[in-house]
């Protein structure tokens, strides 16, 4: 390993400034958990490590915004998502990924800037903010941006940020009486990268699902929303049938990769099963 | 019968790990923090290719890098070096690759630097040419493949002398055993035959220490600090390469941070050495965890069984066809080729056996003994093999079991009379723990609910020795001085009680010396579940002997007399004049009696000094919609002979049935022409928590005739069953037979479909 260097900015305009999107040795680090991995195994050597920690205090803080929206700072820990009563009253759902999610010392340390940032397919929290509709503010030279968490990934290992654009917080717009759920399914051991995650919201009126938002993550390169299963349950009351159809659809219409964590014909057949049952557990969730 | 009497309390009570509370509190010796004055690290320069003529070696750009001490490659280790091929059974691997290399990671050069970052990033500098072979990876491709991994085999130890010099094969080893009368005449006569084929797969070991080696030139001679499972075996061999007397090559070995076959024989030992000769300072290699991945696994295999029934459901005959995948050097797989082997046919009275197991050579990692030394995959082909043959003749398989099982005084296929029934306890125990014959839940709906077991038997090691030296103080304490190394199996703990027992004196009165070849003497290794019943020997031996020279001095100064209570330290003042002093008691302890394999058919009246013997029951939960497979629990039963430290038993009954249960779920090394793809944790999946299940472990009331005190070992007794056990149940869930491991839900779920006569596709 070559010796690199550390900047310590106060802010988050600071740090932008200490980028450069023509070099890609120079990153920033949130929680360092992800980078770690991958300068431990060789994949990046930087040349400087731009660390969020000393940023202001805004950044490591989240609350219900006056509009009825709730924010998180960029540099909010998983575990602060996690242990925040109000998001979970907010968006149950979150609280629910957290203890799927990679393990205590992990979730102690990584952002929620990171988790969107590092663009790794297999993650569990894109595909849930996907889901609630959740939007990326950014700060760059350019200034601000507003980026729907949908429209983030670009790709294996890719975002649409520019090089020295950063996450400065992440919007969740109100929730109101959307159910909610997140299944996570691991194929090697229990604790595990997921090897395909489901999520799922949607507002019952009666028995009618209306407003589905079906996001399957890490099958793919980037979270995807399927629009021709959503189509299937869009204002139809969830009968076996209509599940059954729901799990065919998005199991026919989602492209699955094939890795160490399985082949593409047994990832579809997940994706079936896991949506099917990601259906029941909302149509079975007491409000 | 054993006739060691037990007096003290020392043995049969689980006396806590001496070395528990320096190990939480971070104080014990592990040599990854050993930093000696004017150190240099060494970084390896890994060969990018599986099998290629090694053109040419530019070390030029890596030598002027600033910070670079040293840069070495073969060509260097010849100079202290001049045969420099290492092994345990053949002389066949290079210190650093010499005009060829084998496998993807093979050490090709060797960077030297006081800073170890420096050193790394030189060894991105050499440039190393290379001219492409054809590789080969698969055993059973190795067998008629056109290209060898090995232009001409070089056998090292006299036994197997009869392979010298064999060309144009990839052959490593070919044991066979030949049992009774011709097994095809057999097959013709029996009423059913069956035949199947199983796999599993290369995996890793991945001690949490990974290997690590300091070498230090001390003027005339060479002092080696190592994790290391085999110090004898370390001095004995680098002597040997460099041509220098033993005596001047020190091996010392602290704690391991794990072992499990990994750390045995030479694994850094002679590069580093030759490295800090040529260097003349100390040099230190601490190889990454992704190293380790590239340097030594457990063996993949391919095995094929078939067996003859008679009508009354009794095996009449059994043919086995093992192929070992050895990867690109012997190492120890020769032996496991031999010693696993020796087995196949399980632990059945079976008439006429025929057994072949081959160690082949492929361009690979070296594969060599991890814990169970083989009998794992061999346990997972029999034992699979034993439950199809019982479902397909419709016996319960227990009921098919004991017709069929070895009983005590039966002749195992090796020729050797079995001296006990614990086989027979072990079935019937491990069928008890999951209550098979009574009613079960077998789940509804898209859960199913399952059971099953397996059995499997073990020699051990043989012939093999181990020394010690037992020193008595004028205070009546005791030093024990023997080259097992703790690896965290707890036998720094078992051999005091053992010294204790035998001197009727507190275990904390004894110290354990650990293994460091200027003071303790020989031992073969620690290895194979040898020591306790080895070197527990050795260490009662050696402390009656100190005893006995005791009781001598006694008398010589008339302090015998009967009903005499003189203290001991008046004895030593009495002939010193001042209470100091030692007596000194030695042992050296072979099992008698062994004789070897005839090598055409592997008959001996006597092939080990004990048996193993272990069973374990499952029972499963398998979502049939993923294929998914719950461990619900865990049944070990094992025969541990007389237990010296019954809670340092069961933790290892249930910490290598943990192992294996990992690697039959979950670990498997993934390749990509020859690259290890998956060489870190978070990839290679080892178990947590969540991935056990609730373990009971049952150890049989045994004892073992010549064992010291009753005991014998039991480090991989719980290793044996619990793929096959796994698989069983997998069967008497769903009815699908998995033939490959790991059984990961893919495996489980395709295994569904194709009896649905609906296959998944196959990307
Ligand atoms: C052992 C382990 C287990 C894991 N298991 C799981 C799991 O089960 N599920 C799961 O979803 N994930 C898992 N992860 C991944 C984990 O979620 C990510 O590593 C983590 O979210 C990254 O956050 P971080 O703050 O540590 O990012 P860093 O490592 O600090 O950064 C990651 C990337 O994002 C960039 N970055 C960081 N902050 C910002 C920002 N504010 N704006 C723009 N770019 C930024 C960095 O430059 C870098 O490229 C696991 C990780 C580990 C180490």
């Amino acid at each position: 390993m070559t010796p690199f260097e550390i900047a310590m900015p106060t802010s988050l305009r600071e740090a932008t400034g200490l980028l450069d999107p023509e070099d890609p040795t120079i990153r920033v680090m949130s929680g360092g958990t992800a980078l770690m991995l991958m300068m431990k195994t060789d994949v990046f050597h930087p040349t400087r490590l731009i660390s969020l920690r000393k940023i202001e205090e805004t950044a490591s803080q989240m609350g219900l915004l006056p509009d009825g929206r709730f924010r998180i700072g960029g540099m909010c820990t998983l575990a602060q998502m996690e242990h925040n009563d109000d998001l979970a009253a907010f968006a149950p759902v979150i609280r629910q990924t957290m203890r799927m999610l990679a393990n205590v010392r992990v979730r102690n340390v990584a952002t929620i800037g990171g988790a969107l940032s590092h663009g790794d397919p297999h993650m569990d929290l894109p595909p849930v903010l996907v889901a609630l509709d959740a939007i990326a503010v950014t700060e760059g030279p350019e200034g601000s941006r507003e980026i729907p968490v949908a429209e983030l990934h670009a790709g294996y290992y890719e975002t649409v940020l520019n090089g020295d654009e950063l996450i400065r917080e992440v919007i969740i717009p109100a929730q109101d009486a959307r159910r909610m759920t997140y299944l996570k399914c691991t194929t090697r051991a229990v604790k595990d990268w997921p090897a395909l995650g489901v999520a799922l919201t949607g507002v019952f009126e009666g028995d009618t699902l209306e407003d589905p938002r079906l996001v399957i993550g890490s099958v793919a390169e980037t979270p995807i929303r399927v629009d021709e299963a959503e189509t299937v349950i869009k204002g139809r009351s969830l009968t076996d049938k209509v599940i059954r159809e729901a799990g065919e659809a998005a199991s026919a219409n989602v492209e699955t990769i094939p890795d160490e964590l399985g082949s593409a014909a047994y990832k579809s057949q997940l994706v079936r099963v896991y949506v099917e049952r990601a259906l029941r557990a909302v149509a079975n969730q007491t409000v | 019968m054993n006739d060691q009497a037990i007096q003290s309390q020392a043995v049969g009570a689980s006396h806590p790990r001496r070395e528990a509370r320096q190990k939480v509190t971070g104080r014990v010796e592990y040599i990854h923090n050993l930093r000696l004055p004017n150190m240099l690290y060494g970084k390896i320069c890994r060969s990018t290719v599986a099998h290629a003529k090694i053109v040419s070696i530019d070390t030029s750009e890596a030598e002027a890098y600033p910070g670079v001490e040293l840069v070495l490659t073969g060509e260097d280790i010849r100079k202290v070096m001049p045969d420099p091929y290492f092994g345990v059974m053949f002389h066949d691997q290079p210190v650093l690759a010499l005009d060829k290399v084998r496998y993807v990671g093979e050490p090709v050069a060797i960077v030297l630097s006081k800073d170890s970052n420096i050193a790394d990033d030189a060894c991105a500098m050499i440039d190393v040419q290379y001219e492409e072979l054809e590789p080969v990876f698969d055993e059973l491709e190795a067998l008629g493949a056109s290209t060898f991994v090995h232009e001409e085999l070089k056998p090292g130890i006299p036994e197997i002398s009869f392979l010298k010099g064999v060309r144009d094969t990839n052959v490593g080893f070919p044991y066979q055993l030949r049992h009774g009368n011709d097994v095809d005449a057999a097959f013709e006569a029996a009423e059913h035959v069956f035949e199947h084929e199983f796999r599993t797969h290369p995996s890793a070991h991945v001690p949490l220490e990974p290997p690590v080696t300091v070498a230090e030139p001390t003027g005339e001679g060479l002092t080696i600090h190592t994790a290391n499972q085999s110090p004898s075996f370390v001095s004995y061999e680098i002597s040997r390469l460099l041509g220098w007397p033993q005596s001047k090559v020190r091996t010392r070995v602290p704690f391991l941070g794990g072992g499990f076959g990994a750390k045995l024989w030479i694994r850094l030992e002679a590069l580093v050495a030759a490295a800090a000769l040529l260097a003349k300072r100390p040099v230190k290699v601490s190889l990454s965890m992704e190293e380790q991945f590239y340097t030594i696994t457990k063996h993949g295999a391919t095995l094929k069984i078939k067996s003859g029934v008679d009508k009354d459901g009794k095996i009449i005959a059994r043919k086995c066809n093992v192929f070992w995948n050895g990867g690109a050097y012997a190492d120890i797989g020769p032996a496991v080729a031999f010693h696993a082997g020796m087995t196949a046919a399980g632990p059945y009275d079976i008439a006429d056996v025929a057994i072949d197991s081959l160690s082949v050579y492929t361009n690979r990692p070296v594969a060599g003994a991890m814990r169970g030394f083989g009998h794992p995959q061999l346990i997972w082909a029999y034992e699979n093999h034993t439950d199809m043959m019982a479902h397909e003749l419709g016996i319960d398989p227990l009921e098919f079991r004991r017709r069929n099982i070895l009983r005590e005084g039966a002749e195992h296929a090796t020729g050797t009379k079995l001296n006990t029934s614990a086989v027979e306890q072990v079935l019937e125990r491990v069928a008890a723990g999951v209550d098979w014959g009574k009613p079960f839940d077998k789940g509804e709906g898209t859960i199913k609910r399952g059971r099953g077991f397996a059995i499997g038997i073990k020699a051990s090691i043989a012939p093999s020795t181990s020394e010690a030296i037992v020193r008595i103080s004028s205070d009546g304490s005791a030093t024990l001085y023997c080259s097992s190394v703790d690896m965290g199996q707890g036998s720094d703990t078992a051999h005091a009680q053992i010294v204790a027992e035998v001197l009727d004196i507190p275990v904390e009165r004894v110290h354990v010396v650990h293994p460091d070849t200027d003071v303790t003497p020989y031992d073969t290794g620690t290895l194979g579940s040898r020591s306790l019943y080895h070197m527990g020997n050795a260490a009662r031996l050696a402390a009656l002997d100190a005893k006995d020279k005791l009781d001598q001095l006694a008398k010589e100064v008339g302090a015998a007399e009967p009903g005499s209570n003189v203290p001991i330290w008046e004895i030593f003042a009495r002939k010193n004049g001042m209470p100091v002093g030692n007596v000194v008691g030695t042992a050296s302890f072979t099992p008698p009696g062994h004789v070897p394999p005839d090598p055409m058919t592997g008959q001996s009246p006597d092939i080990t000094p004990y048996w193993m013997f272990g069973g374990t029951a499952a029972e499963v939960e398998i979502d049939t919609e993923t294929g998914r497979v719950t461990i619900v629990k865990l049944v070990n039963v094992a025969d541990a002979g007389k237990l010296i430290n019954p809670k340092i038993v069961e933790h290892q009954i249930s910490g290598a049935s943990i192992m294996q249960l990992g690697q039959t779920m979950q670990e498997k090394v993934h390749f990509d022409f020859g690259q290890v793809t998956n060489a870190s944790f978070a990839d290679y999946k080892i178990p947590s928590m969540l991935d056990i299940p609730e373990i009971v472990n049952d150890l049989l009331d045994s004892e073992e005739a010549e064992g010291p005190f009753g005991a014998k070992g039991a480090g991989e007794t719980g290793s044996f069953c619990v793929s096959s056990a796994v698989a069983n149940a997998v069967f008497d869930a769903v009815g699908v037979r998995v033939h490959e491991m790991p059984i990961t839900g893919e495996t489980v779920y395709r295994a569904l479909r194709e009896a649905a006569n609906d296959p998944l596709g196959e990307d």
